[in-house]
């Protein structure tokens, strides 16, 4: 009983690569990682039914010689996902026979992920691996192997689900972090092309795909000859400076991506068209900042570099037209100006600006034994866990023959006739789950001008211990702080606790009260979250409630949850915030909150909304740290 | 079947040279402190994405020098650690290479054992041989990743997402040095000591306090901003992606120069003074910080003895302590929620104020 995932990708209804409509920037990508298979892969940003799955098979049948395609199931588990012991082949030849994962069956070819931002950080942390050495290392099973696993990765998400991982994100060379938007004319031709009766138009389309198969083919002979100028590197590489891109590896993927682009077309040097496309694939969505800060810290120093340097050039002259010396920093500014048009308004829409430092570690879904989702079956005892039989049983199947011949037969071999199967309690397996449903806690922090009257250094105090807390307890956190016109997620639901006290430490005060803002940020986040399995959630306000912004146009998506858009009149921000609120408590969201305000000013706003959201109210300025943890 | 067989091993490509490492000199140095001497207890290497951090311990074996084993001995044990043998049982079929008289000896290098995420426990600390148990209804020891570790490195890479009941195991075997093996009426014991390398991005999850305090020192990465430097990385990369063999055979010669560098050192270290002078404001420095324990002291001492070996000092200066207290105290300090000050800031002053009492 073995399905094949590794099929040969030529079935004759399957749409073909030019056919795919739309998705124009992933088609280049996609090619450029043809090219170029240490671009490591393409991760694009597309809603359901955007036709991810339909491009990214017809990029395998691109590829040379029968490359594998391999989809990789959101819930796989480890030994599927590494290999292991195939321990039908290895009793029926009484040798260890390794049954590859589906990492390594990917070798030379594509593995196709939906849902990148949906995968366990376990099974994330696997394909990472195998992304940076190009192996999969298996051992477990008593078995020690290397599996050549050398793929080109495809993975595809819907943005609003939740962000990607960034660790995993930053392995992956290209980047589209916008899903396309949608055109009436391309919709139509979708369905156009997917209504068409089979067999026809196949012979233009044929000859499209093996027109692009011998593109490939040229560009990847043409690769090697390629030469980039160390000028044209280094503004890359400033470019990444400026985007506030983090680590050193994207300025590899840029600098390929850009030989790729002039690779495919059939250059020999790299042209600012060929580094506009790498900064735009590779760079622009890494950015973590604008740029503007980073220019003019540059302002007053560049003097010694900016003039020529006459070592530089010399070392490609062929390549060098005397046209074309520019400075790094020039070719740098004629980057900035073509991709800056690109780089969204609100940075957080850009994958790294938003979740600066990745997501959830795995402590954040620990391992446990009875709830979430089966990951692997470990030796244990059986009390209190659930027996994972399969496992159990191929646990003990390899030690039949010795204990036959062992003889540990039972005690009353008459009556009770040999076991067919041997089991001793060294066998026993017992699942482990990966428990989604951990709980989370949203601290959710007033940073508004009058929190700084209202005692902001111990609400920091405080938040900071209950995040200590939610350490030890293995809770995800999120952290979101309100002031000015509009809320902001400061911290997705992570468990990181040193990025929530640095956000905290950093964190500036002043401006308005966009209370309702707030609750709408942390429904929805707490929403997301539990379409990724959390269940519990608790919102933790730090406020003295006086909401003085009104939920507006910075939540163009906000008309469909109820408060409609208004001006700032007194009445619609309190009708705003009870609404929000009752729409929580509604939702069985937990609530705390932790009124800031000194009590001679205080008209009750904190213990009213602690009302509305049917939760706790606690008084900080009486309280202790250590109380306030309590009452949560 | 469609099963697709994995019958060729891949070629064995050449890691990253460690001398062509562009940056990184806290980590770089780090590692060479605990080769030179394995006492200092492991490195934890932290730090952004994207920063070369598992590239540069991986590429530390190839400077390793060679140690003496006993031939084909699967826990790589020097011929005077034999006397006990750790079990009667044969080892993958051949008979425990313990024999009586003078053991046969071979070379080789320093292992540096990669502990991949999802090992299981089995593999970790070793178990039966299924195939002899398969084919020959024999029971036979197989030895795990912590017996090829002995004498050697063992990294683990993403250390923060290790699973619990692992770290669990590892921190046992770590505080005892022994490796024991219950299974299938096999009872095995054998040495275990290693030096840990760890390494993560610390906004990943953070280490559990048990496991941070195995690490003798912890180094921080950043993501290197010059980019002068940056463009190097990236021509590196490339002649290295383009050919490995060929890039690894031009670092050869810096490769051997190291090599040589680290031998002298280990051969020297044991003559190297510690002066009582220096010895007190390490200890100052420790208590100023209110570290507890004394594993502080004896880490800063060691590491900045090596570093003296490593500089071909007969003697451990004030300024070679300077050099190595932050990566051996930073992850000592006790964590105040509340604390805003950087730790390497108040290593910094508090050096100052040893150095000022002096």
């Amino acid at each position: 009983m073995s399905i094949s995932l590794t099929q040969r990708i030529q079935p004759p209804a399957a749409l073909r690569f030019n056919e795919v409509v739309g998705l124009d920037v992933a088609k280049q990508a996609l090619l450029f990682l043809a090219v170029d298979p240490s671009l490591a892969g393409v991760a694009l940003a597309a809603p359901v039914g955007a036709g991810k799955s339909t491009l990214a098979r017809a990029f395998a049948a691109l590829l040379p010689d029968d490359a594998p395609f391999v989809e990789l199931p959101l819930n796989v588990t480890e030994d599927r996902l590494i290999g292991g012991l195939d321990l039908e082949a290895t009793l029926a030849r009484g040798e260890r026979v390794v049954e590859a994962g589906l990492l390594a069956r990917a070798h030379g070819g594509v593995l196709y992920i939906d849902g990148l931002n949906l995968l366990d950080p376990g099974v994330a942390a696997h394909i990472m691996d195998a992304m940076a050495r190009g192996v999969v290392h298996v051992e477990r099973d008593g078995i020690s192997a290397v599996h050549p696993a050398r793929f080109r990765l495809i993975g595809a998400f819907d943005p609003s689900d939740g962000p990607v991982a960034g660790s995993l994100l930053d392995r992956i060379g290209l980047i589209i972090p916008f899903a396309p938007q949608g055109d009436a004319a391309i919709r139509a031709e979708v369905v156009r092309r997917n209504l068409r009766p089979a067999g026809a138009a196949e012979t233009d389309e044929a000859n499209d795909d093996a027109m692009l198969r011998a593109l490939i083919e040229l560009a990847r002979e043409q690769l090697p000859q390629v030469a980039i100028r160390d000028e044209q590197m280094e503004a890359l590489a400033r470019l990444a400076l400026s985007l506030g891109v983090e680590g050193n590896r994207a300025d590899v993927f840029a600098v390929k991506a850009a030989l790729a682009s002039a690779a495919l077309a059939g250059r020999a040097d790299v042209s600012d068209a060929d580094l506009e496309v790498a900064a735009r694939l590779v760079l622009l969505p890494r950015a973590t900042r604008s740029p503007q800060p980073a220019q003019v810290e540059q302002q007053p120093q560049p003097a010694p570099n900016l003039a020529p340097n006459p070592d530089h050039p010399a070392d490609d002259p062929s390549n060098t037209p005397a046209d074309q010396k520019q400075t790094p920093e020039q070719i740098e500014e004629l980057l900035m100006s073509a991709v800056e048009a690109d780089l969204p308004a609100d940075l957080s829409n850009l994958p790294f600006a938003t979740q600066r430092r990745g997501r959830t570690g795995s402590r954040g879904v620990a391992l446990n034994d009875r709830r979430g989702r089966f990951v692997r079956a470990v030796p244990g005892p059986l009390r209190g866990h659930k027996i994972a039989l399969l496992p159990t049983l191929l646990a003990a199947a390899p030690w039949q023959a010795l204990r036959a011949t062992a003889g540990d037969r039972l005690p009353d071999a008459v009556n009770h006739p040999a076991p067919v199967v041997r089991i001793t309690r060294e066998d026993i397996r017992v699942k482990r789950f990966r428990d989604k449903a951990g709980a989370l806690f949203i601290f959710v922090v007033d940073a508004s001008g009058s929190m700084a009257l209202n005692r902001m250094r111990e609400a920091k105090g405080a938040t900071v211990r209950l995040l200590q807390n939610a350490y030890v307890h293995r809770d995800q956190v999120s952290l979101i702080a309100f002031r000015g016109r509009a809320a902001q997620v400061l911290l997705p639901p992570s468990q990181s606790v040193d990025r929530a006290k640095r956000e905290l430490d950093v964190l500036p005060t002043g401006g308005g009260t966009p209370l309702a803002s707030a609750l709408w940020l942390a429904w929805q986040t707490v929403r997301q979250a539990r379409s990724r399995g959390v269940e519990q959630a608790t919102l933790v306000l730090m406020t003295d409630g006086r909401a003085n912004v009104a939920l507006d146009s910075a939540h163009p998506d906000s008309g469909e949850a109820g408060p409609e858009p208004a001006g700032a009149d007194k009445e619609q921000i309190v009708r705003q915030v009870q609404q929000l609120a009752r729409r929580i408590a509604c939702d069985r969201i937990n609530a705390v909150v932790i009124d800031t305000q000194a009590g001679y000013l205080s008209r009750g706003e904190a213990r009213a909304l602690a009302g509305y959201l049917n939760g706790r109210y606690v008084y900080l300025p009486n309280a202790k740290a250590h109380q306030i943890a309590e009452a949560i | 079947m469609s099963r697709p067989a994995i019958a060729n091993q891949p070629a064995v490509e050449p890691a990253f040279p460690f001398t062509a490492i562009v940056g990184q000199d806290e980590m770089k140095l780090c590692l060479l402190l605990n080769v030179i001497d394995p006492r200092i207890g492991g490195v934890l290497v932290m730090g952004h994405r994207g920063t070369g951090k598992s590239t540069t311990v991986r590429a530390l074996a190839a400077v390793l020098p060679s140690i003496t084993r006993v031939a084909g001995d699967p826990y790589n044990r020097a011929p005077e650690d034999i006397q006990e043998a750790p079990s009667t049982l044969p080892v993958n079929g051949r008979a425990n290479g313990c024999a009586a008289g003078r053991p046969k000896t071979e070379r080789i290098p320093v292992p540096v054992v990669d502990l991949p995420l999802g090992a299981t426990e089995d593999r970790v600390c070793g178990t039966i041989d299924i195939e002899q148990a398969l084919t020959r209804g024999v029971k036979a020891f197989e030895p795990g990743l912590l017996a090829q570790a002995n004498r050697g490195f063992l990294y683990i890479d993403e250390v923060n997402l290790l699973d619990d009941h692992l770290v669990d195991v590892l921190l046992d075997v770590a505080a005892s040095g022994w490796n024991v093996v219950e299974r299938e009426g096999v009872s095995v014991r054998h040495p275990a000591r290693f030096v840990l390398v760890g390494s993560g991005n610390p906004e990943e999850g953070d280490l559990r306090p048990q496991l941070l305090d195995r690490f003798g020192m912890h180094a921080r990465i950043t993501t290197i901003t010059d980019a002068a430097l940056r463009v190097e990385i990236v021509k590196r990369r490339r002649a290295f992606d383009a050919d490995p063999f060929a890039f690894a055979a031009a670092w050869e010669k810096e490769q051997r120069a190291l090599r040589n560098r680290i031998t002298r050192a280990q051969k020297a270290l044991a003559g190297v003074e510690l002066p009582d002078e220096v010895l007190t404001r390490i200890a100052q420095v420790c208590m100023r910080l209110g570290i507890d324990g004394h594993r502080g002291e004896l880490t800063l001492a060691r590491a900045a003895a090596a570093l003296a070996a490593f500089h071909h000092s007969p003697r451990v200066s004030w300024q070679d302590v300077v050099a190595v207290a932050p990566a051996c105290l930073r992850h000592r300090l006790r964590r105040d929620p509340l604390e805003t000050v950087d730790s390497d800031d108040r290593i910094e002053r508090a050096l100052q104020a040893s150095a000022a009492e002096a």
